[in-house]
Formats: structure tokens, C-alpha cells, sequence
């Protein structure tokens, strides 16, 4: 079976500035149509990755496939089929929302005008206001306008909501599934890099999680949640010896345990389950607690 | 109809969303002919992936339990299954076997196991009647 063309691929990407190597020996793909998630602390090397894909960064080692093509060659031809929104978002600020907008869409061969109308209405933005006195959560709003209106078949967003108060966070994940993704059901690939894991829980399809430049794990969603989870015991009396290796990590309050599993789960269970636990539950983790999990260990 | 997601589920949340049509079609809650959430206002709701929503009505529409009308949305179907007999009656088979291995491990004694599986069932069926006496209150 023919596999379609990944819409990007990083093989072995290394990057660093001077001495401090921020991307070391990183590779994954996504496939169209996905939302991929690219995760990590501060520092772990996502915006480098970013502007790697972006041509804002050449890499070093290594290299970065956009819809198959090299971003340093081929520019143009990339840049006209992704849209990108930064974590700082600059405007010149003596041009209004509208003047912004329209200055933007002229870059582009295509602009929905009946999306950008629903956008401006659902995050009530006055047209005629200039971009200098936005909020921050105005101003990102505004660049996911312009991220969205062009209907580019990949999304690239860098760390999108860190810094916007919850209401905005929910707002744009909401225009990013019902205005991005409803345009062309199925083929719009979405990549994020971003610390706030739960806000995009339900979007992301598969992810990487990265930390100091190097990949930790790289695992689709619903597999993650089958393979890791908590597992929580209480006995009548103190928990029985237990070889408990096959946990991530252990937690004992008096007669209560709490064990992390990745992939040992029934197992654990199992273990539990013949000393007559007076209750035994368990339960997936959350995106989120897993990026923990899986840093802590 | 209002549908609930968990992350802190193992299952998937496409088949979440599968469950819980199917459940409330058993019990009545959703009526032959009723509409479903359109894909794009439940997808911003819930804040998933439009495509695991979009994956979940496929897969009800598959298994007959909804249709989909162009440019209306979907529906629940009357009377749903597409499956011949053989097939329901083994997909059926392995749901039992699997209750009854963990009826197994948990120890309960085969009678009790039995007179769960009539109890359950009498639930689904109050459920219904509730339903049913529901929507006869509702009729203007």
C-alpha cells in the first residue's frame, strides 16, 4: 500500500547555538490530516524545531521535509501551503485590525472572507482599532484570523496560548476545530508545539514529547491512554511486599497505594487483585500526566 | 442529546461517543428519526478533534445504528442492525464470553452471574418504559 507523502518529516535534526545544542539527533513525521503535538518544558528545543521547518533556521544537521519538499529550496512553494502562528505575535502597530488583515491576505492567493467575518464576531474584535493597543490575547486572535482565513492545508502553531487568560485559550482551540479544520474535513494537518498539554488534549492525534533537544517518546493519543495508567489500592491492613519494578512509579500512604503503569497495567492489576484489595481502580492518564510521568522517570 | 467525554478513560473517545449513541438508542433516550449533534458545534463543544467525531458517526452509520441525510445531519435509524444474524449473535458471543471470564476472576458463582444478567436487563427495560411515559408526558 502506497503511504502518502508525510507533510513533514524531520530525520535526525540537530541544532545549536554556539556551543548549547538545543535540537540533538530529532526525527518524526505526521501525516496529513493529523494534529500533532509536539510537546516539552521550556527550553527542550520546540521553537528551534519550529523554525527549522520554517526556513527561519537552517539545520545543521539533519533534515526537514515540508509537504516533500526542502523549505530552504523551495521556499515559496511551502510557505504558500502552511499558515503559522508564533508565540509572540508582532504587528506594526499603527495599522489597524482591518488594514492588518487585509495587508496579510494580500500575501495570499486565497482568503475566506465569510470565516473571517464568523472569527471577528465570535472574538469580538473592532476592525478599526489599531493592533498596537491589543491585548495579547487580542493580537493572537487577530494572527489566528490570519492563520485561518488563507486555508492553508497545514497549521503550524508555536506555543499559541501560553500567556492568554482561559476564556481566549478555549475560544481559539474552538476556531482552530470548527474554523480551521471544518473547511476541509479530514485533510487539514495541524502541528503544535506547546507546555499547555490539557487545553489541546482532545485535538491532538499523536505526539512527541521532547526534552533537552532529544526525543523522549513519540506515541498516538489513544494508545497512551490505553498504556498508561494509574492504579490505585487500598487494603485492610498495610500493603503486602509487592514486587511493584514493573510500575513507573510507586506511591504507599498507609494501607493505600498508588502505582503508575506504562504498558504493565493488567499485570499490576493482576498482582494487586490476589491480596484481596478492599478497593482497586484504575484509570487512564491525561495527556498531561503522562508528559510528567514520562520527564520525572 | 448531550454527550459527556473522558480523558481519564481508556477507551477511545470516538468509541465514547460510539457507547453512548449506542446506549441511549437501547434505552429510549434517543428515538428512531431523532437528530444527532452535527459534527462541527459537538466537536467545538466537547473541544475534540473534528475528526474523531467525524470517526465516531462513521462508524455508527456503518454499524446502522444512524443515517446520514445530505446537507440534513444524522439521524437515529429505526430498527438498526445491518448485520446478518450469524454475525450479531457472535459479536454478542464475545461480549458474554468476557463478562463471564471477568465474572470468573471476581468470583461470582454461575447462579448470581445469571440473575445479574436478568436484573440488568430489567434496568434497560425501566429505563425504556421511563422513556416511553416521557414522551407520552411531553405529547402537547
Amino acid at each position: 500500500m502506497n503511504s502518502p507523502t508525510p507533510v513533514i518529516q524531520i530525520e535526525n535534526l540537530a541544532y545549536a547555538y554556539g556551543r548549547a545544542e538545543a535540537v540533538h539527533d530529532l526525527s518524526l513525521n505526521v501525516q496529513p490530516g493529523r494534529c500533532y503535538g509536539l510537546f516539552g518544558r521550556n527550553g527542550a528545543g520546540k521553537t528551534t524545531t519550529m523554525k527549522c521547518l520554517l526556513n527561519l533556521l537552517r539545520p545543521q544537521r539533519g533534515q526537514v521535509r515540508v509537504f516533500g519538499l526542502d523549505p530552504a529550496k523551495a521556499e515559496v512553494a511551502v510557505k504558500r501551503r502552511l499558515a503559522y502562528v508564533p508565540d509572540q505575535v508582532a504587528f506594526y502597530p499603527w495599522m489597524s485590525v482591518r488594514e492588518t488583515l487585509d495587508y496579510l491576505a494580500s500575501f495570499r492567493a486565497n482568503w475566506n472572507r465569510k470565516t473571517e467575518q464568523e472569527l471577528f464576531e465570535r472574538f469580538r474584535l473592532d476592525p478599526a482599532q489599531r493592533t498596537g493597543s491589543l491585548s495579547k490575547g487580542q493580537r493572537t486572535q487577530v494572527a489566528l484570523i490570519a492563520a485561518v482565513c488563507p486555508e492553508t492545508d497545514l497549521l503550524v502553531l508555536d506555543e499559541p496560548t501560553s500567556g492568554l487568560d482561559p476564556i481566549v485559550r478555549r475560544e481559539f482551540i474552538e476556531a482552530v476545530i470548527g474554523a480551521y479544520q471544518e473547511g476541509s474535513p479530514g485533510k487539514r494537518t495541524i502541528f503544535v508545539s506547546t507546555h499547555l498539554i490539557t487545553e489541546f488534549e482532545g485535538l491532538i492525534d499523536e505526539f512527541t514529547i521532547i526534552d533537552r533537544g532529544r526525543v523522549v517518546v513519540t506515541l498516538d493519543s489513544d494508545q497512551a491512554r490505553e498504556r498508561y495508567q494509574k492504579i490505585r489500592a487500598r487494603f485492610a491492613q498495610s500493603p503486602p511486599e509487592l514486587d511493584l519494578t514493573a510500575a513507573l512509579r510507586v506511591r504507599r500512604n498507609g494501607r493505600e497505594l498508588e502505582l503508575i503503569a506504562n504498558g504493565s497495567g493488567p499485570e499490576l492489576v493482576e498482582r494487586l487483585r490476589q491480596h484481596n484489595p478492599e478497593s482497586l481502580t484504575t484509570e487512564s492518564l491525561a495527556l498531561e500526566e503522562i508528559f510528567v510521568a514520562t520527564l520525572k522517570s | 442529546m448531550l454527550m459527556q467525554i473522558s480523558f481519564k478513560s481508556s477507551t477511545p473517545i470516538y468509541l465514547q461517543i460510539v457507547d453512548q449513541v449506542k446506549d441511549a438508542a437501547a434505552s429510549g433516550a434517543l428515538q428512531p428519526g431523532e437528530a444527532l449533534p452535527s459534527i462541527r458545534p459537538l466537536a467545538e463543544e466537547l473541544r475534540v478533534n473534528r475528526n474523531t467525531i467525524a470517526k465516531a458517526y462513521s462508524e455508527l452509520e456503518s454499524l446502522g445504528v444512524i443515517e446520514t441525510l445530505a446537507g440534513r445531519g444524522c439521524f437515529l435509524k429505526e430498527n438498526h442492525s445491518v448485520l446478518r444474524k450469524e454475525v450479531r449473535r457472535k459479536l454478542l458471543i464475545e461480549e458474554i464470553d468476557r463478562a463471564v471470564v471477568q465474572a470468573h476472576h471476581l468470583q461470582v458463582p454461575r447462579d448470581e452471574f445469571l440473575g445479574l444478567i436478568h436484573e440488568r436487563i430489567a434496568v434497560l427495560d425501566d429505563k425504556r418504559r421511563a422513556n416511553e411515559n416521557q414522551k407520552e408526558v411531553d405529547r402537547p
